[in-house]
């Protein structure tokens, strides 16, 4: 039986380097080579100039990683406070038309976006919200806000009524009672749907590039002109750097909910 | 608890919209004055304004000749800021302008764009460019062939002053020396190489630019000559049938190309790497100096070069252009003009920094300024001025393009 788990691990981890450490390293042997021939395996020689460009001098890509944080920070938090009381509602209320409501929440996830972006960028337009942050972060809501549902949605099917219940019985008041009984509860679901959310906004280019006008500058609007343009070398550093902070943000996000649920442990007095 | 939470996301959405109430200052020239003021007035106006410039920004050589040559300059000479917006396609900012026109906006964050062909075309017939600026710049009076008609037409389209010319491009063919000592010079010397060497060569497919440049290259060598393309495509009547050769001879090659023409590339982008990691032995560029600046970059081997056929390859130029609603207008005019000085150009024209053919007319520069165009080494890879020069082209007008790109869908890759 042993023999057996071992296998699996090895397996595992083989099929795990082909499949994301593989193209990781294709990507930074991409990002450094000089003079790359068929039939050689590995590039002749090496050279920076990509990373160089990337990450110094007149680039800017760090006011636009700046720009891309803020606004998938922004877009999550907003999300947070719309997804949970929309999930209570979706779980808890016996409405009428529920199939409705969830149609209209799940939409953007069926329609695609480019549909959805055209409308939104004459109306924010009219209304003098294209070319700012503040409508970047409204056009991201319409991708990422269905994902943050639907994980809250699911953590709120589990929780009975009876333990939010229980805690007024005793003497709890709405705002304690969610924070100590629901909150705790969802979380997992809303550490779920934040970490799409963070990922969807990082990744949104047109959207940006419509809404933004070209004044907000993410990290996607320095990216794409060289995927498209054929530069691989720049391409390969930019999306190198774009996982990175991807995954420090998702790293990020793990330990503050490691954190949150240690405090719980000791206020509790259950450590 | 049911209300609250049905009011609270409300709130939220509103006092986020209340924080957005953002303005732009306005111009303080008029913009009527700047299409028939004094030089010295506009430039003085252009003092302390921040110019967008909205262009492609897929090549960082570019990217880096705007930030980092021209933009110190400007600010130093004129003190205007420039703040370049990369873009991938051209095609989003003038869907942009169309909306920004149907709504009224009025100040507008484009000072700049950089356009040419459909795009222009596009932009003029919805009338999203400002006017007939360009007469008004020093640079463009004193060094542009402003009769030459690739100057005054943009593919077929009066320009009417409403975009300046900032460089030329020219279609040229791009080989190893090492593989193929003789390049084709003809379309039909092409068919031979391509039969003598299966596998070796391909192009983009359409509606890709360069592989569409191909295909209009091989219209004029088998159908004879351009000059009969020199009219709108509706008044000719036998199109079909002057067609016809181009078509036999595209698919005569086919069975003789990469992955014997089941598929083609579908970007330059893919075909050059395909040249890059040396899997076909030829590719294509409208730009003459690329192939120079991928050796540069390590990315194309050191005996690649580049020929042109005997009978010609197509240029075209492209252009700068003011958008309607464009705030600091007298800005953009002192930045297109500084861009078409005989030292921006000649900077411009080293592959270093980007390796793009000059829109200004030789004759009419002063010696010492030939002399440091001249002087600007062009790379091994890039054929010589005057022999690109002598092997000019004009370009089709963009209801050909179309004609042949559906076309092609239909004679050649649907088999």
């Amino acid at each position: 039986m042993n023999k057996t788990s071992w296998l699996t691990k090895i397996i595992l981890v083989v099929v795990l380097m082909l499949f994301i450490g593989l193209p990781f390293l294709l990507l930074v042997l991409s990002s450094i080579s000089f003079g790359w021939q068929w039939p050689n395996i590995l590039p002749e020689s090496f050279s920076f100039r990509s990373w160089e460009y990337v990450l110094t001098g007149s680039s800017d890509t760090w006011r636009a990683v700046g720009f891309s944080l803020l606004i998938a920070v922004t877009v999550t938090a907003v999300n947070i406070l719309l997804a949970v009381p929309a999930a209570k509602s979706l779980v808890r209320n016996q409405l009428r038309a529920k199939w409705l409501f969830e149609a209209i929440i799940f939409a953007p996830i069926v329609i695609p976006p480019f549909v959805a972006v055209m409308g939104i960028h004459l109306t924010f337009l009219r209304l003098g919200l294209t070319e700012t942050v503040l409508g970047v972060v409204l056009a991201h809501l319409s991708p990422t806000l269905p994902y943050m549902v639907r994980a809250v949605v699911i953590s709120y099917n589990t929780l009975s009524v009876d333990w939010e219940d229980q805690a007024r019985m005793l003497g709890a008041g709405t705002i304690s009672r969610f924070y100590h009984v629901v909150l705790p509860h969802i979380m997992p679901g809303i550490a779920a749907g934040a970490s799409l959310s963070i990922l969807i906004s990082l990744s949104q280019y047109l959207i940006t590039f419509i809404i933004g006008s070209g004044q907000v500058v993410t990290l996607p609007i320095l990216l794409f002109p060289f995927i498209s343009g054929g530069d691989p070398a720049i391409a390969s550093a930019y999306s190198l750097l774009f996982a990175g902070i991807a995954i420090l943000t998702l790293l990020g996000m793990d330990a503050a909910l490691k954190k949150y649920y240690q405090k719980k442990k000791t206020a509790t007095g259950k450590a | 608890m049911k209300k609250y939470s049905l009011i609270a996301p409300g709130m939220l959405v509103l006092a986020m919209a209340a924080c957005s109430g953002e303005t732009e200052s306005g111009s303080s020239v008029a913009a009527g004055n700047l299409l028939t003021g004094d030089w010295d007035e506009i430039s003085e106006a252009a003092t302390g304004q921040e110019v967008n410039m909205y262009m492609w920004g897929g090549n960082d050589n570019i990217n880096r000749y705007l930030d980092e040559w021209v933009a110190p300059r400007l600010k130093e000479q004129h003190g205007v800021d420039l703040n370049r917006v990369p873009v991938n396609d051209s095609q989003d900012i003038i869907n942009q302008l169309v909306d920004e026109k149907s709504v009224g906006k009025e100040d507008g964050s484009m000072d700049i764009i950089w356009i040419n062909g459909e795009n222009f075309k596009a932009a003029k017939d919805n009338e999203l460019l400002w006017g007939d600026f360009s007469g008004q710049l020093p640079n463009f009076n004193d060094y542009i062939d402003q009769e030459a008609p690739d100057i005054a037409a943009d593919f077929g389209e009066p320009v009417n002053g409403l975009e300046a010319p900032w460089g030329k491009a020219q279609f040229v063919f791009v080989h190893d020396e090492n593989r193929s000592e003789n390049p084709p010079k003809s379309m039909e010397e092409l068919a031979q190489w391509v039969e003598e060497n299966p596998g070796q060569f391909t192009y983009p497919a359409l509606p890709d630019f360069t592989g569409s440049a191909f295909i209009r290259q091989v219209l004029y060598e088998t159908t004879g000559g351009y000059e009969q393309y020199q009219q709108p495509a509706a008044e000719i009547e036998d199109l079909e049938e002057r067609f016809e050769p181009m078509w036999q001879y595209l698919n005569s090659i086919e069975p003789f190309l990469w992955r014997e023409g089941e598929t083609y590339p579908e970007s330059l982008a893919k075909q050059d790497q395909l040249f890059a990691s040396g899997e076909i032995g030829m590719t294509m560029s409208y730009d003459p100096a690329l192939a120079a600046s991928e050796v540069l970059k390590g990315r194309f081997p050191d005996s690649t070069r580049t020929f042109v056929l005997d009978g010609g390859t197509l240029a075209n130029t492209h252009f700068l252009s003011i958008p309607f609603n464009s705030v600091d207008k007298a800005g953009a005019m002192v930045t297109i003009n500084e861009l078409m000085s005989p030292e921006a150009q000649t900077a411009k024209l080293s592959p270093e920094n980007w390796g793009d053919l000059t829109a200004l007319d030789f004759e009419k520069l002063s010696s010492e300024q030939q002399q440091a165009m001249n002087d600007v080494d062009l790379g091994e890879a890039t054929l010589p001025f005057e022999e690109l020069e002598n092997h000019q082209l004009p370009e089709l007008s963009a209801d050909y393009i179309e004609i042949i790109e559906k076309g092609w869908m239909e004679n050649v890759a649907k088999e």
